[in-house]
């Protein structure tokens, strides 16, 4: 049986491995090595309630507050058994062979983290993603000098294989020669989120949204598009926003602005039990009214904190500040604002993590189940680990038939593309994709309302009719093109919850409405579709 | 503001650019700024490795690499940007590392049993799995050619593995692929160490790895 990974970050490396266990023989198809893949770059930790800290923590809780921070509108039959597995996974990475940080007694330690009253995330050092990937990699290794997984590099997704809506695996372009090749099979996508609908966001460069955009394309639904994530401190860097893990609140950090010549600290005052650990949403739109909507500046303060915690358990808080903003966070606050961070939304799967098309499974970022409209700090290394086991095990059960002359007519109708496309000539892709963000960060903001999400859509189809020239670049050309319907998409689901719940927050409808406790279900035939649909449908 | 000319190798030759702006910024910005120039970034903050580059004659990462900092700015209002050289070029900037990541398979670094735990040794292995594959340590080790020495990241890689190893077949192909692949090429320069962007203590890897593979094995011999 072929099983074909897009993506290699924890999603990718975990679904390759369960696959290739399973007996599979796995293609790992990505433009890069796994140690440049966003995952590395998770500083904060892992939630599993392992209940080592006498807290009486138990699955029950972690679950009930992750559904709470989702605002009830996750997956929970998905949720139930993610929380159920947790402890299990962390099992599972020690005995790989993860250096997570021990407590006194030996056992993984567990810190604070926003949304959870318990201490339930583990984390190894300041760099947990770091961490999982080295360990994870190491191990995929071993199933790659067994002939178990090949890994492509350098290679991107192009397209799926479709016929009757089943999924007979997909297409792929060489970034560097440009050869275009078909691998047949089932597919799983873990291919991150949709950063590049914004430009640059807290994540990396490398997820470009594009094998989320094309797939939805070809007819794969995709849900709760609206769903996204700012995280509450970010720093401005001539770089990008860059994080503020929220180990930094987890450890005691606390948010001020300065109102009469002293510091308030509005979230204690706010929410008195859990301050600076509410959830991201409600966070971030404190950080948002406490400012003036950003007029003042806001601090994220640790100077209180002892220096070896500030060094050793928040080492990359202090790297980042003395490298990018040349400040010193032991000695001096740290000027923060919320920034996009982490998509809830994408393609739409069940708890099993298949899609719509059979044979067709998504994991990790690029997938959406369980975090609702807001997702906890330390569940999506899990989720990203957890989907990508259950999706290969799911691949690894169902048979697709292969249609061989199918494929190849499949092969050969892309390749025409690629050798009949031209440039256009009336935008540069640099432009177009700035204008693009531009749109993106102006009307998909914290607080959206429907005159400027109609307004975006309005610039957005002027953009969509223009002819990019994309430098040469068919990979570019292509991706371009579909963002913009990708773009379009999440705007309308904007448009269409006409509620605020958790992210997603309207100023024209500030209130929550129970009718629509729904998934928002996209789909495209030609045109967008939207409609709310049943939790686990 | 201050105009600084901007050297960039393409193909094996320097071209000259020039730029006029802010220079509190890193060199990835300064690429993005300038344009029309291939080069591999992901993260921007320093944790993955991707934008490796020589700069002023120095591997760096990019983008952490911030042009204020540059002495040869300060002095000559000039900067060189090169693709690192032991690696074979694809375009511009941007370089190919696959033998680097050949070696780790053939080398077997991985673990056949359950990792043992070490606590004495988290901090260690901590370190040693914070390698980003960057390259920059080969760039600057005076005896790497991309040929048989198969370079620091090895040893790193091993110095975590044989600790958390209990099976002792695959321990021994540990060893002896340190013994025969790494040790006899290096020369403790310590220029590795210099240039790690993570700090990794790569010269505490590799006396580890000399103990536990070298010196034991020719012990063993010895009793032979
Ligand atoms: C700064 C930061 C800190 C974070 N901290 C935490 C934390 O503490 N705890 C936590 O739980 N989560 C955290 N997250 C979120 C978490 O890191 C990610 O959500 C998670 O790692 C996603 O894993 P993934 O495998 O889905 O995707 P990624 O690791 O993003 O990997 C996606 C892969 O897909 C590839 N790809 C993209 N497009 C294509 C294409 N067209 N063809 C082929 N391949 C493609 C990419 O190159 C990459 O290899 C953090 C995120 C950031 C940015
Ligand atoms: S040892 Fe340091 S310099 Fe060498 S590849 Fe690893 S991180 Fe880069
Ligand atoms: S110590 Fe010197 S010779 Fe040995 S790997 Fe490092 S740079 Fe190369
Ligand atoms: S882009 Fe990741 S280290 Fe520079």
């Amino acid at each position: 049986m072929n099983i074909n990974v897009v993506g290699c970050g924890l999603a990718g490396l975990s679904a390759a491995i369960k696959a290739s266990e399973l007996g599979a023989s796995v293609s790992l198809i990505s433009p890069n090595y796994s140690e440049t893949s966003q995952s590395v770059m998770a500083m904060g930790g892992i939630n599993a309630a392992l209940n080592t800290k006498g807290e009486n923590d138990s699955i029950e809780n972690h679950y009930a507050d992750t559904i709470n921070g989702g605002c009830e509108i996750n997956n929970p039959k998905a949720v139930f058994k993610l929380t159920n597995d947790a402890p299990k996974i962390i099992g599972w990475l020690e005995k790989l062979g993860v250096s997570f940080t021990r407590d006194n007694d030996g056992n993984v330690d567990l810190r604070y983290f926003g949304g959870q009253k318990y201490a339930r995330t583990a984390y190894a050092g300041a760099r947990t993603g770091k961490q999982l990937v080295t360990t994870l990699t190491s191990h995929c290794r071993k199933k790659e000098a067994r002939g178990q997984v090949k890994r492509y590099v350098g290679w991107r997704f192009l397209s799926l294989i479709i016929k009757n809506h089943q999924c007979l695996g997909l297409i792929a372009i060489n970034e560097n020669t440009s050869e275009i090749r078909a691998f047949k099979g089932n597919v799983i996508l873990a291919s991150g989120g949709l950063n590049k609908l914004f430009g640059k966001t807290s994540g990396s460069v490398l997820n470009d949204g594009y094998a989320t955009s094309k797939a939805f394309m070809q007819g794969v639904t995709l849900a709760n598009l609206e769903m996204i994530q700012f995280h509450p401190t970010t720093i401005k860097t001539t770089n990008k926003r860059i994080l503020i893990t929220e180990a930094a609140r987890g450890e005691g950090g606390k948010l001020f602005v300065n109102r009469d010549g002293k510091p308030w600290y509005f979230m204690k005052e706010w929410y008195p039990e859990f301050g600076e650990l509410m959830p991201r949403d409600v966070v971030s739109r404190g950080i948002y009214k406490a400012s003036n909507a950003g007029a003042d500046e806001v601090y994220l303060d640790i100077t209180h904190l002892d220096e070896h915690t500030i060094k050793v358990k928040l080492d990359e808080v202090y790297n980042i500040c003395m490298k990018y903003l040349n400040l010193n966070p032991i000695y001096e606050p740290i000027p923060i604002f919320p920034g996009v961070h982490y998509f809830m939304g994408g393609i739409k799967t069940d708890e099993n993590h298949k899609t719509n098309i059979e044979g067709l499974f998504a994991a990790g970022e690029c997938s959406c189940q369980y975090h609702g409209a807001n997702r906890l700090g330390g569940n999506s290394l899990l989720g990203a680990i957890h989907g990508g086991c259950i999706a290969a095990q799911n691949a690894y059960s169902t048979n697709i038939d292969t249609n061989e002359s199918f494929i190849r007519k499949s092969l050969e109708n892309e390749q025409k593309l690629f050798d009949s496309w031209r440039d256009g000539d009336e935008k540069n892709i640099v432009e177009a994709e700035n204008e693009l963000s531009d749109i993106m960060n102006a009307s998909m903001g914290m607080y959206r309302n429907f005159d400027d999400l109609d307004n975006a859509l309005q610039k957005l189809n002027v953009l969509k009719n223009m002819k990019i020239d994309s430098a040469g670049n068919y990979y570019d050309h292509v991706k371009i093109n579909s963002l913009f319907v990708l773009a379009s998409a999440c705007i309308k689901t904007a448009i269409e919850r006409k509620e605020s719940r958790g992210a997603h927050q309207r100023s024209d409808y500030p209130e929550t409405d129970e009718n629509y406790q729904k998934t928002t279900c996209i789909n495209f035939d030609g045109q967008i579709k939207i409609s709310f649909e049943g939790l686990d449908d | 503001m201050t105009e600084i000319t901007v050297k960039i190798k393409i193909d094996g030759e320097f071209k000259r650019f020039s730029y006029d702006g802010d220079l509190n910024i890193s060199v990835t910005t300064l690429l993005e700024k300038l344009g029309g120039i291939e080069y591999s970034c992901s993260c921007l903050q320093g944790l993955c490795g991707s934008c490796a580059m020589v700069i002023n004659s120095q591997p760096k990462l990019a983008c952490q690499t911030f042009l204020s900092d540059e002495i040869m700015i300060h002095e000559y209002k000039l900067i060189t940007i090169e693709p690192l050289s032991k690696f074979p070029v694809i375009n511009d900037l941007k370089v190919d590392k696959s033998k680097l990541y050949d070696d780790l398979l053939e080398c077997e670094q991985w673990i056949e049993s359950d990792s043992k735990m070490n606590y004495d040794e988290i901090d260690f292995e901590y370190e040693m799995s914070l390698c980003l594959m960057c390259g920059c340590c080969v760039e600057a080790c005076p005896n790497y050619d991309g040929n048989d020495f198969v370079g620091t990241p090895i040893a790193v890689s091993a110095s975590k593995l044989i600790s958390q190893e209990t099976d002792s077949n695959h321990l021994k192909i540990l060893k002896k692929k340190y013994k025969d692949k790494f040790y006899p090429h290096c020369v403790k320069s310590i220029a590795c160490e210099d240039v790690c962007p993570m700090e990794i203590q790569t010269q505490r890897a590799i006396s580890k790895m000399n103990k536990k593979a070298v010196w034991k094995l020719w012990q063993l011999i010895d009793r032979d």
